[in-house]
């Protein structure tokens, strides 16, 4: 887990009261997307906007991006308001989905992009180069867009958001469309960009994505800010003490239990973790590519399967 | 060839009169748009933050991003335009222009008396309305795919402002209309030079010979659908072998020439013209000799275009030529020649020889009035006119005279010393038949300047074909920055149809064309009045039929004073008929569409910064 950012640090996304309600012609209210938001992101940190389908965790980010206008409140980005256009040199942004030109290549999409930030051509060709690297899609920059799979899709839309080399980077649902590895690859981007110093302001519905990479967290319910705070405080349980140890012995485990037990503590439980799945798939494919063609299967999955053939 | 009576107005005095309607234009629009923009904010915010939203974004416009607009990220929104459109596959418009040329011999009438006329104004039609058509499908569908697709999203989060991504749309497709119209009008001038050339022989024993004047009269062969009926001189002995000049036929002649004992004709001449008209201003004498208020006679013909002149009468039709002098008509080595061409009416009351051309004079009169009269008027020079024939009447200098007052006799005068009047000279035109009349409008009579070159005057043509596609570009563009695809591309075909009819709304809507607006003319429909006649109802029914089509007639003529006259864009028929597009024409449309170009980009970038691209 990363460490905190700086509290004090630099405000880089604010909003102060921002709401946004759809209306429809006549002025008559549809939807309230986002109610009196109160938020700020500062430089360095990982900010993760959480919260179900339609709490208004997308409609934040077009907010700040000035994709929406707000019916009230503000939205400020590096200090400016987010219908100024100028802010947009020092940020990146990945949309949910991937909306880019499908005729043009990996190479010619990243180059389009560099020059609506009026790159030079020197720039632009060594970032391109760079990024295109970075995202391991070297094979591929000659192929059309409309050729790639969802996975490459997403990851030449983050190096497009990443040309620019901004200071403030807006992942909307950075994860959906990647496989495992992808996901991973994704996760340990994102902090990786933080430890250079970059601010990330992401949204996703996925808890893990968000709990792995985020410093602080935004809990959107209903247009409304239920939470806020940094992901360790916020998921830490105070009356609950977790030991984790190593190669003991039944003696020694029943020995704990009774000094739990003896200092009026209640055991909760005492068993042998588990993996997640994700470690799993991720061993299992990392394995596979250092041992090609060599088969690994644990006892317990084989004789499943062979009582499920026998049946 | 009818010529709009704008033609006539100079660039210098259009160009003032214009840009004050353009200021008003981009007032209008201005204004327009605040008054909008508030309306609608206000409906979706408060009034105050309405008002704070327009101010804040006129401001943002003129002090942040016009003057920051870049041309690198505009050019890079144009080559993306360029690259849709090209893996769009729009290159298929020009293939599409190939089989039309493949299979023109289908269905153009190859028999016609004007080939050149046909080819030509084929070519350009079809070059005008394939390449107007792809520019309004282009413009019209790309910013609105972006925004249904949400690619839009990657573009307004980078600092690209709104009127970069409306001029990247613009030179992108019109780059792409520039690349197939300059492929377009190079098959076309081929096709054009193809389809003319052609070739006679001469039978030599069939040439009738008139020994004493060694001139021969004879008939070429039969090729492309015509002969040509020639008179050649074996006594001339030019270094090149030239011994004549066919007759016209199908608008061209050949010049034939003596190569040993045989005479060959040579390639056609005369058909691609780009004629030099140096118009004059038309006045009326009535058939009294004085000076008539209402111009020349109506013969009851519902076109008003051409006025009229009685024949065997003093009513005279004018033109006043200016700026005169000596070395536009006088060439070193040759005679000077006053080189007048004639598109005369004819309107004849009585049959008569229906074949037979009817008489008329010129007179080369000085307009200074206050010289005695035997000192400004030459003598009468005869020319003969014909329905839809131009008459060339070349009048030698040595060929003017005057009446001498006191012995009766003709005398030679000097052009430009005893007619020409700080460079000022009236030619009088008479009918001189009882009974029949000459029609004529403002442009039927000029005086020819030295040839143009026909194929500058193609592309100065191609040139108004190209503005055109960019006016309907803008236009698509335009619309789409607000309207859905299929909605923007009919929005600018009502603009295109409502500019190319505007002459004709403010003729409704002043009365000049009878009928009425569209609710009396489905009542005269259905109760079958006559256009012309007084319409038949009651008063009250009158007066509410008048009431609702002036108010839509109002509110269309409105509208069609916005919209870009297309009409004046194309100079087809100049190129066709061999007359040369003058360099205040092509002034007047570059300005044209530089208003637009700058109006409707103003307009775009307010409109895109007003919307909400995620909503």
């Amino acid at each position: 887990m990363s460490t905190s950012a700086d509290q004090k640090g630099e405000v880089i996304v604010e909003t102060r009261n921002l709401t946004k309600t759809y209306k429809d012609f006549w002025g008559r209210s549809k939807v309230h997307a986002l109610k009196a938001l109160d938020l700020n992101v500062r430089r360095g940190e990982i900010f993760g906007l959480l919260g179900p389908n339609g709490s208004g965790k997308s409609t934040t980010i077009k907010l700040l991006l000035g994709l929406l206008f707000p019916t009230s409140g503000e939205a400020l980005v590096f200090g400016k308001d987010a219908a100024d256009v100028s802010k947009n040199e020092r940020i990146g942004y990945l949309p949910e989905e991937s909306y880019l030109y499908k005729f043009l290549n990996a190479e010619e999409t990243l180059d389009f992009y560099g020059r609506l930030f009026n790159m030079s051509a020197a720039r632009r060709k060594s970032r391109i180069r760079d990024l295109i690297n970075l995202i391991d899609l070297d094979w591929a920059k000659r192929r059309q867009l409309k050729e790639y799979s969802k996975g490459m899709t997403r990851r030449i839309g983050l190096a497009q958001a990443l040309i620019n080399d901004p200071e403030l980077i807006v992942l909307d649902e950075p994860t959906t469309g990647l496989d495992p590895i992808g996901t991973r690859d994704m996760k340990d981007l994102i902090v990786r960009l933080r430890d250079q110093g970059k601010t990330i302001l992401m949204c996703s519905h996925l808890l893990a994505d968000v709990q792995d990479v985020c410093d602080r967290i935004a809990i959107l319910h209903q247009g409304e800010l239920k939470e806020l705070g940094a992901v360790d405080s916020l998921l830490s349980v105070q009356d609950i003490t977790q030991i984790q140890a190593k190669n003991l012995t039944p003696d020694t485990e029943e020995a704990i239990r009774k000094l739990i037990a003896d200092n009026q503590g209640e055991l909760i439980s005492m068993e042998n973790p588990t993996t997640t799945l994700e470690d799993l798939f991720l061993s299992i494919v990392r394995d596979s590519e250092s041992r090609p063609g060599f088969v690994s299967r644990k006892e317990g999955v084989e004789q499943q399967e062979e009582t499920a053939t026998t049946e | 060839m009818v010529v709009d009576q704008s033609e006539f107005k100079s660039f210098g005095i259009w160009f003032f009169s214009y840009m004050v309607d353009f200021a008003m234009l981009a007032l209008f629009m201005l204004v327009g748009w605040a008054i909008l923009a508030f309306a609608l904010a206000a409906i979706r915010n408060s009034p105050g933050r309405a008002a704070k939203m327009i101010v804040g974004t006129i401001k943002r416009a003129f002090f942040v991003d016009f003057p920051r607009t870049s041309i690198r990220r505009t050019m890079a929104m144009s080559r993306l335009a360029i690259q849709e459109a090209i893996r769009n596959k729009v290159l298929i418009i020009f293939v599409l222009f190939i089989a039309l040329l493949l299979f023109a011999g289908w269905f153009l009438d190859v028999e016609n008396d004007h080939p050149a006329r046909l080819y030509l104004g084929f070519v350009l039609s079809a070059s005008t309305y394939l390449l107007l058509a792809l520019g309004i499908f282009l413009s019209a569908f790309s910013l609105p795919n972006d925004i249904k697709n949400r690619t839009i999203y990657t573009i307004t989060t980078k600092p690209v402002r709104a009127h970069e991504i409306f001029l990247g749309r613009v030179f992108g497709f019109a780059a792409v209309g520039t690349l197939l119209l300059v492929l377009m009008a190079s098959v076309s001038y081929g096709f054009v030079k193809r389809g003319l050339d052609h070739d006679h022989t001469i039978d030599k024993t069939a040439i009738e010979w008139d020994e004493a004047t060694g001139l021969g009269t004879g008939k070429t062969s039969l090729n492309a659908y015509h002969r040509h009926e020639f008179t050649i001189n074996r006594n001339l002995e030019n270094a090149d072998g030239l011994i004549g000049t066919t007759e016209l036929a199908k608008g061209h002649s050949h010049n034939i020439y003596l190569r040993g004992d045989d005479y060959i004709v040579g390639s056609p001449t005369g058909d691609l013209l780009a004629r030099v008209p140096v118009y004059g201003a038309l006045s009326f004498l009535d058939r009294y000799g004085k000076p008539s208020e209402e111009g020349g006679l109506n013969v009851g013909k519902e076109w008003t275009y051409r006025s009229y002149i009685e024949g065997n009468t003093l009513n005279t039709a004018i033109w006043e030529f200016e700026n005169l002098t000596e070395d536009m008509f006088v060439t070193s080595g040759s005679e000077g020649v006053l080189p007048l061409e004639l598109n005369l009416r004819v309107f004849r009351s009585t049959k008569g020889k229906i074949e037979s051309r009817i008489h008329g004079e010129i007179l080369l009169v000085n307009p200074e009035d206050k010289l005695p009269t035997e000192q400004r008027f030459s003598a009468p020079i005869p020319f003969e006119a014909d329905e839809f024939v131009t008459s060339q009447v070349n009048i030698k200098f040595s060929d003017i005279h005057r009446q001498n007052p006191k012995t009766g006799a003709l005398e030679n005068i000097n052009l430009f010393k005893h007619l020409v009047d700080g460079g000022k000279l009236q030619v009088h035109i008479r009918c001189k038949d009882r009974a029949q009349f000459f029609g004529m409008a403002r442009a039927d009579v000029y005086i020819r300047a030295p040839e143009g070159s026909f194929e500058a005057n193609l592309i100065k043509c191609y040139l108004g074909i190209w503005m055109q596609m960019l006016l309907v570009i803008l236009l698509g563009v335009f619309f789409s920055t607000f309207l859905n695809g299929i909605v923007a591309l009919i929005s600018s075909v009502a603009i295109i149809a409502m500019g190319m009819f505007a002459g004709f709304i403010g003729d409704i809507q002043t009365g000049e064309a009878p009928g009425g607006g569209p609710i009396e003319s489905i009542v005269r429909n259905i109760t079958q009045q006559g256009a012309t006649l007084e319409l038949e109802m009651g008063d009250t029914a009158i007066e509410v039929i008048e009431s609702l089509d002036g108010f839509y007639l109002n509110t269309m003529e409105s509208l069609a004073k916005l919209a870009p006259d297309f009409s004046k864009f194309n100079m087809s028929s100049k190129v066709a008929y061999g007359y040369d597009i003058h360099r205040d024409l092509i002034l007047k449309q570059l300005v044209t569409t530089m208003v637009y170009f700058f109006v409707l980009v103003l307009a775009g970038y307010f409109i895109l910064t007003s919307r909400e691209i995620a909503a």
